[in-house]
C-alpha cells in the first residue's frame, strides 16, 4: 500500500459555540475511491469545505504527501491539487462546453487573444478521456444533460491539475441512467491510478459499486471506516444511519 | 455508450438551419423590414445623400450607448445614469471650453477639456461600480441614484460658473482643431465624393451636396468592433459573460466578477462621453437636458438587439441592428411629415416588448428549456 495523498488528522471545525466536526481522521490514497458517508447534518459539506479551503480548520492537521498544509482560501487547496467538484458544478448554462471548461484560465495567444481552436480541441479530448465524445464543444452548457455537465465539472477539475477529486453527492438529482454514467465516469477516474477520489452520497448502492475504502460520519465524529471487503451489508446500513441498531429502528417503528 | 447517446441526440444543422437560429436574425429582419418600408413612406428620401447621413448621426449616436448598455447587460448589471452622465459630459466640456479649465490652470483645448472631462466621467463610473458591487445593492436604483445626482450637478455647475444651462455659440474648434475635427467634423469623404461622380448626392445647383458623415458614425464603428472583439475574442470577453450568467460559479472558477463589472461601469462612462464629446463638437454648443432619457433608449435598443435581460448573453451585432432600427423609426417623421412623431414611443414600446419574448425564447432554447 503506498501513502496516502491526503491525510486528515483529528480535524475539528467549530462555528461559535456549534461544533461541526469534532476529530475526523481520513487517508486518501491515489487510485482509490474513498466514499464518505453520512445522514444530512453529519458534518460531511464542512468537512469538504475545510478541505477546499473555504473553511479554516478549529484545530487538527491536514496532510498533503506526508507534509501539513494550511489553507487559507479555496485557491490555496487548487494550488495544492484538490479539486472539488461541487453540486452545483460552477458552470454557466448559457456558455459553451468550452468557455466553462477554462473560465477564469483561458488560454491566451499574442494580443492576449483567445486561442479558441486550440481550448475547443483540449475540452473535447478531455472529456473524450473519462467518458463522453462531446462532439460540438462550442455547444452551450444548458444543451447537455445533468450527467454530461458533471463530466465537464470532473474533466476540468482533473485538466487543471486536481490530485484529490472531491464530489459532492455527484449522483442526486441525476435519472438512474445518468447515475451510472457518472458512476463511471469515477471508474474511469479511478483507473488512471494517479488520482485520489472522495466521493461523497447517500446512496449505499453506489457507494457499495464504486468504494474503495468508507468513511461514515455522524454528528461531526468518525463512527467507523474500512474497505470495501471489511464492511458487510448489514454493518454499512447501521453506520449510514448514524450508528443506530436496525433492530431498534425497527422497534422504534413498530411502536408508533 | 449511454452518454455517447445523449450526444448523437443533438441534430446536426445545415449552415442554413445555423444562420436562421441566430439570436441575431429577429433584429435583423426587423431592420430590413424597417429599412424596405421606410424606402418606399418616404418615397426614397430617408436615403437620399442628405437623409443617410441623417440617418446615420442619429444611429450612431444610439449605437455609441447602446454597445455600452448591452456590455454591462450581458454582465448583469444596468447603468440609468448614461442619460445623465452625456449631461454632465457635455456641461464640463462646454464650460471648460468657454471659461477655462478648473483650478485656474488656464485656457483649456479641445483636448485638455475632453480629457479633463473624461477623467471625471471615468472616476464616476468607478464610484458607481465599485458601489454597487460593495454594497450588493442593485445597480437599477443606485444608478438612478446617479441619474438624479449627475442631472442635478450638471445643472448647478451651469448656473453656478455660466448663469444659464446652456452654451451655444462656442467658436467652431473643428477649423483649427484636428482633435475637435476627430469627435465633431466629417469622415468617409470618399463615399460621398464617389457617390457625386457617379452623378448623385446633388444639390439644387447640381454641385455636390453632402460632404461626408458626421464622425460619430467611426467612433459607433470603433466601439462596436472593439466591443465585438472583447466579447468573442478574449479572455476579458469570457469573463464578461461568466459574471452576467452565473456570478458565484464564476468567483468559484477565480474569475474577478467585481473588476468585470466596475470595468463595465466605467465602459458605459466612456461611451457616454463619446456621445457627448461628438455632440460638443458638432454643434458647439451644450445644455443642461442633454442625454435625457438616452440611458431608456440605450437598453431598449440592447434589448432588441437580442441582449437578456438577465445577463450572460447578447450580441453587439444584435445591437447594431437594434440601433439602425430605433434610429431610423426616431427620424421617420422628417422624410415623412404626414405620421405623427409620438408614433416612434408606440413603435419602439411595442417592439421592445416582442424582443424580450423573443430573447426569452432565445434563453430557453439555449439552456434547454429550463
Amino acid at each position: 500500500m503506498s501513502d496516502p495523498y491526503l491525510r486528515v488528522e483529528g480535524l475539528v471545525k467549530r462555528f461559535g459555540p456549534f461544533t461541526a466536526l469534532g476529530g475526523v481522521d481520513l487517508e486518501v490514497y491515489p487510485g482509490e475511491v474513498h466514499c464518505l458517508l453520512g445522514d444530512n447534518g453529519a458534518g460531511k459539506s464542512t468537512l469538504i469545505k475545510t478541505l477546499s479551503g473555504v473553511h479554516e480548520p478549529t484545530k487538527g492537521k491536514i496532510y498533503i504527501e506526508g507534509k501539513p498544509v494550511k489553507f487559507r482560501s479555496p485557491r490555496d487547496a487548487s494550488d495544492a491539487g484538490i479539486g472539488t467538484v461541487y453540486q452545483d458544478l460552477a458552470i454557466n448554462q448559457l456558455l459553451s462546453v468550452t468557455r466553462n471548461f477554462f473560465m477564469g484560465r483561458e488560454l491566451k495567444g499574442s494580443f492576449g487573444t483567445l486561442r479558441m481552436d486550440e481550448m475547443n480541441q483540449i475540452a473535447h479530448d478531455e472529456m473524450l478521456k473519462i467518458g463522453i465524445d462531446f462532439s460540438d464543444p462550442t455547444q452551450a452548457v444548458g444543451t447537455m444533460s445533468g450527467g454530461q455537465r458533471q463530466t465537464l465539472a470532473i474533466a476540468r477539475a482533473i485538466y487543471f491539475g486536481a490530485k484529490v477529486l472531491i464530489l459532492d453527492e455527484p449522483t442526486s438529482a441525476l435519472g438512474q441512467k445518468q447515475q451510472m454514467g457518472v458512476l463511471k465516469t469515477i471508474k474511469k477516474v479511478r483507473a488512471r491510478g494517479d488520482i485520489a477520489i472522495i466521493f461523497i452520497t447517500h446512496n449505499e448502492i453506489h457507494s457499495r459499486l464504486v468504494g474503495d475504502r468508507f468513511t461514515f460520519l455522524a454528528l461531526g465524529q468518525t463512527i467507523g471506516s474500512g474497505t470495501n471487503s471489511e464492511i458487510d451489508d448489514e454493518e454499512m446500513r447501521r453506520l449510514m444511519s448514524g450508528g443506530a441498531e436496525m433492530g431498534d429502528l425497527k422497534q422504534e417503528l413498530a411502536a408508533i | 455508450m449511454a452518454d455517447q447517446n445523449e450526444a448523437g441526440r443533438l441534430k446536426q444543422e445545415t449552415a442554413l438551419q445555423k444562420l436562421l437560429r441566430r439570436p441575431e436574425i429577429g433584429s435583423f429582419t426587423v431592420m430590413l423590414i424597417i429599412i424596405v418600408a421606410l424606402s418606399f413612406a418616404s418615397e426614397g428620401k430617408s436615403f437620399s445623400a442628405l437623409g443617410l447621413k441623417n440617418n446615420i448621426a442619429i444611429i450612431a449616436q444610439y449605437g455609441i450607448i447602446a454597445t455600452g448598455a448591452a456590455v454591462l447587460m450581458i454582465a448583469g448589471e444596468f447603468d440609468l445614469s448614461i442619460g445623465s452622465m452625456i449631461g454632465f459630459a457635455g456641461m464640463a466640456m462646454s464650460m471648460m471650453l468657454k471659461w477655462g479649465l478648473p483650478f485656474g490652470m488656464g485656457e483649456a483645448t479641445p483636448f485638455t477639456a475632453f480629457i479633463f472631462t473624461l477623467a471625471m466621467t471615468l472616476i464616476f463610473g468607478w464610484l458607481i461600480g465599485t458601489v454597487v458591487v460593495r454594497s450588493g445593492l442593485s445597480s437599477f436604483i443606485v444608478t438612478l441614484a446617479f441619474l438624479f445626482f449627475l442631472r442635478g450637478v450638471t445643472e448647478v455647475s451651469f448656473r453656478l460658473i455660466n448663469k444659464s444651462t446652456q452654451i451655444s455659440g462656442l467658436p467652431d474648434y473643428k477649423e483649427e482643431s484636428w482633435f475637435a475635427n476627430l469627435l465633431g467634423g466629417d469622415v468617409f469623404g470618399w463615399f460621398y465624393d464617389l457617390w457625386f461622380m457617379l452623378g448623385g448626392n446633388l444639390n439644387r445647383k447640381g454641385a455636390q451636396w453632402v460632404d461626408g458623415f458626421d464622425a460619430r458614425f467611426l467612433w459607433w464603428l470603433i466601439i462596436s468592433a472593439v466591443a465585438y472583439f472583447i466579447l468573442s475574442r478574449t479572455q476579458f470577453g469570457n469573463w464578461i459573460f461568466a459574471t452576467g450568467d452565473n456570478k458565484e460559479a464564476a468567483r468559484a472558477n477565480g474569475v474577478p466578477v467585481n473588476r468585470v463589472k466596475v470595468t463595465l461601469f466605467m465602459f458605459t462612462a466612456f461611451c457616454a462621453t463619446m456621445f457627448a464629446a461628438c455632440q460638443v463638437f458638432d454643434t458647439n454648443t451644450s445644455d443642461a437636458a442633454k442625454g435625457n432619457l438616452m440611458e431608456l433608449f440605450a437598453i431598449a435598443i440592447a434589448v432588441v438587439g437580442g441582449t437578456l435581460m438577465t445577463g450572460g448573453f447578447g450580441s453587439i451585432i444584435g445591437v447594431v441592428f437594434g440601433a439602425i432600427t430605433v434610429g431610423l423609426v426616431a427620424n421617420a417623421v422628417f422624410f415623412i411629415p404626414a405620421i405623427d412623431g409620438a408614433w416612434f414611443r408606440v413603435f419602439l414600446g411595442a417592439i421592445l416588448l416582442a424582443a424580450v419574448f423573443a430573447n426569452e425564447r432565445i434563453r430557453k432554447r439555449i439552456t434547454g428549456g429550463i
